[in-house]
């Protein structure tokens, strides 16, 4: 276990300082540099303006100064927005975001793998139907799509759902069912097939002809063995969600770090890119190892050493 | 132990029946052969593949057919919905009164004809007169400002004809833009067209590319093996970590948006799950006796890579290009929707969404076809790439 932890956490560690230097090696290769305007401006500012910023030092001394700030988790000023770092920017829009990724987290756990294990114990039923249907529907449905679908149907004609911001409950409902909706889907889809092949295993007909009750063949032996596959996925989904949320936070105006992303797309506000970049692959990087933790944890047949 | 000797009595000539025993009954079939008939057996897939080549096709020759461009503003048609609600004035004379106060002269199966001009706006009073067919159309448009408690059913006009109040006759569908038209007065049908032809250029595109760099890294990978394969593969598994679609809207920012980046983008990073799929499978198929016997032969490792191992491993091939298609079209739709798509007046069925979603509470429709279309196509690849991956396992060969 020790082993693999460390082995784990040193990929850990190249994986991000090679994040990061790409990262740096894009925000130099954009053709300009950050201060360039279409109004021009004056040489005396713009030399004041690279020395405040160190843009003046030689590359490789603005790469080490770059990398100790990740390190000491310090992304730099907004090259757009005077007296607004990159900081301040994460620590405003980071708790919506993480609010409404836990919530689909959450209901993708809580609802896709039940409607998929609903789905392959009642394989062929009408529920195996209904649940493979909706499921279908929602891989096939954009988020972007599902989003403003809800917003046009529960807030424009039905008025039951507030359409913009994130002050109370009701404000998740539709940005959470949006951005889960791909993801659950998924599972459900997964765990209904890795639940049926399961199912077939010599393992299930033991438990069931040494006369263990249904529902212990079932949550005991069977979901236990069929939920590897989906733990696999949940490292995967993190990114998909994190990123999904982009449009999300768009389309129902919540201020999270998305909406500061794609509005930093539309004013190419470059440092404020790289850093939540920087941020999101950071946390994205976490977030795999715990899974893989949780992996090994769960699947003995992975060796540790491996 | 007695001797046995044969005599020639015990010799006879085998029956005819028998001859045939060893002949193989059943036509003898190839993968490819086996795998069709096995897709063809699904009938979701070939609905999926029926689909496929009707959005080709209409990608390819629709915009010659239809008669709209998809470039084509006229300011004065624009926002007009594909179901109207048309007011009846004589037998002759009917029009169609637009969201946004503006009368068109239409005929009774919904042929719009013309602008019709206002003899009077009163702007003060809220309230324009027109003259259609000889009669006095009074549209009354003061209800929209009035507050909730003077208005409580939410009225926002009232429309009079010489006087007497009139509700709309008929909703006809809109014979000139079936789709309805956009902010700019554009043909939708025209546009969401034209999006196809984007969406799927882009989508194939990035296939092929990401197909051609995968199968060479993959096969490399797992072809040659031990040190260099290890080295790849932790290439691989560090890229694979990356968000993805984050390095993408960078290098969207870095090239610029436009039709050339977005496939840029897309083909350099995706590549990463074709890669591991063709080293898995070289790794298997590099020990079978055909390999073995073509390096024997003599044949150079390029040859056996692309004559022996790449073919073998198409199944699979095929299977994820299926399912990289939809996802391809899916992320060219979400780089459009946060701005990074192509530029006007092209258009794609991300941007075509994109566009919509100003207007979304007064033109739902706007929305609906190119959401429709991008929702239909990826349930149509899904579906395909499902039936694809059962024809294609050996395992499931009857």
């Amino acid at each position: 276990m020790g082993r693999f932890l460390v082995k784990r956490t040193l990929t850990m560690a190249v994986t991000l300082l090679v994040i990061i230097t790409i990262t740096f090696i894009m925000m130099h290769a954009i053709p300009g540099g950050p201060f360039t305007r279409e109004k021009q401006l004056p040489d005396a500012v713009l030399e004041a303006l690279n020395k405040k910023y160190h843009l003046d030092d030689p590359l490789w001394k603005q790469y080490v100064d770059y990398v100790k700030g990740v390190l000491t988790f310090n992304l730099g000023p907004s090259f757009q927005r005077a007296g607004v770092t990159v900081n301040t920017l994460i620590e405003e829009g980071f708790p919506a975001t993480l609010k409404i990724g836990l919530a689909a987290v959450l209901v993708v756990i809580f609802v896709g793998i039940p409607l998929g294990i609903i789905s392959a114990l009642k394989q062929n039923k009408w529920q195996d139907g209904l649940v493979m249907f909706i499921a279908t529907l929602g891989v096939t449905i954009p988020s972007f799509v599902m989003a403003t679908g809800i917003i046009y149907i529960f807030s424009a004609k039905l008025n039951v759902l507030p359409s913009n911001g994130l002050t109370s409950w009701k404000h998740m409902i539709g940005p959470v069912i949006a951005l889960s909706g791909f993801s659950l889907s998924f599972v459900a889809r997964l765990t209904r097939s890795s639940m049926l092949e399961v199912l077939q295993q010599d393992y299930i007909r033991t438990a069931r002809a040494k006369g263990l009750s249904n529902n212990k063949v079932i949550y005991k032996h069977a979901l236990k063995n069929a939920l590897i596959p989906v733990v696999t996925y949940l490292g995967p989904m993190i990114a998909s969600l994190l990123t999904g949320s982009f449009v999300i936070e768009k389309v129902f105006a919540i201020p999270g770090m998305g909406k500061h992303f794609v509005e930093s797309v539309g004013n190419r506000d470059y440092t404020v890119l790289m850093g939540i970049t920087i941020f999101y692959a950071l946390f994205l990087v976490i977030m795999v190892l715990i899974v893989d933790i949780l992996y090994s944890v769960i699947d003995p047949r992975i060796k540790m050493e491996d | 132990m007695a001797e046995q000797t044969i005599k020639k009595e015990l010799w006879e000539d085998i029956h005819k029946d028998n001859k045939d025993a060893e002949v193989i009954s059943r036509p003898s079939m190839t993968y490819w052969q086996d795998a069709w008939r096995r897709l063809k057996k699904n009938k979701l897939s070939m609905l999926g593949l029926a689909f496929i080549f009707f959005m080709v096709l209409t990608a390819v020759v629709g915009p010659y057919i239809i008669e709209h461009d998809y470039s084509t503003q006229q300011l004065q048609l624009a926002n007009i919905p594909p179901k109207i609600d048309i007011y009846k004035v004589d037998d002759e004379n009917y029009f169609y009164m637009h969201a946004e106060y503006k009368l068109f002269a239409v005929t009774a199966d919904g042929q719009l004809l013309d602008r019709i001009k206002e003899t009077q706006n009163n702007l003060t009073d809220r309230n324009r007169v027109y003259t259609v067919g000889g009669k006095e159309v009074l549209l009354d448009y003061k209800y929209a400002s009035m507050k909730p408690e003077e208005n409580p059913d939410g009225i926002k006009y009232k429309i009079f004809i010489d006087g007497v109040e009139v509700k709309p006759s008929d909703k006809v569908s809109n014979k000139e833009f079936v789709f309805g038209t956009d902010a700019l007065g554009r043909d939708m049908l025209a546009r969401v067209i034209f999006g196809a032809r984007i969406s799927l250029l882009i989508a194939l595109i990035a296939t092929v590319v990401n197909f051609f760099i995968g199968v060479l890294y993959g096969g490399v990978s797992g072809y040659f093996g031990g040190q260099v394969d290890n080295i790849m593969m932790r290439i691989v598994d560090i890229i694979n970590v990356i968000p993805l679609l984050l390095y993408v809207i960078l290098l969207s920012v870095i090239i610029g948006s436009g039709l050339k980046s977005i496939i840029i983008a897309l083909g350099s990073v995706y590549w990463v799950g074709m890669a591991r799929i063709v080293r898995g499978q070289v790794l298997s198929l590099k020990e079978q006796e055909y390999v073995l016997a073509a390096r024997t032969l003599g044949a150079s490792s390029m040859r056996i890579m692309i004559r022996h191992l790449i073919p073998n491993a198409m199944g699979p091939i095929i299977v994820s290009m299926t399912m990289m298609i939809p996802s391809a079209i899916f992320t060219e739709a979400f780089l459009s929707f946060i701005g990074l798509g192509v530029n006007a007046p092209l258009a794609s069925w991300g941007t075509l969404a994109n566009d919509a979603l100003g207007g979304l509470r007064s033109y739902p429709y706007q929305l609906f076809y190119p959401s429709l279309a991008i929702s239909l196509t990826m349930l149509a690849f899904n579906f395909l790439g499902d039936g694809l991956r059962d024809a294609l396992d050996p395992r499931l060969r009857k």
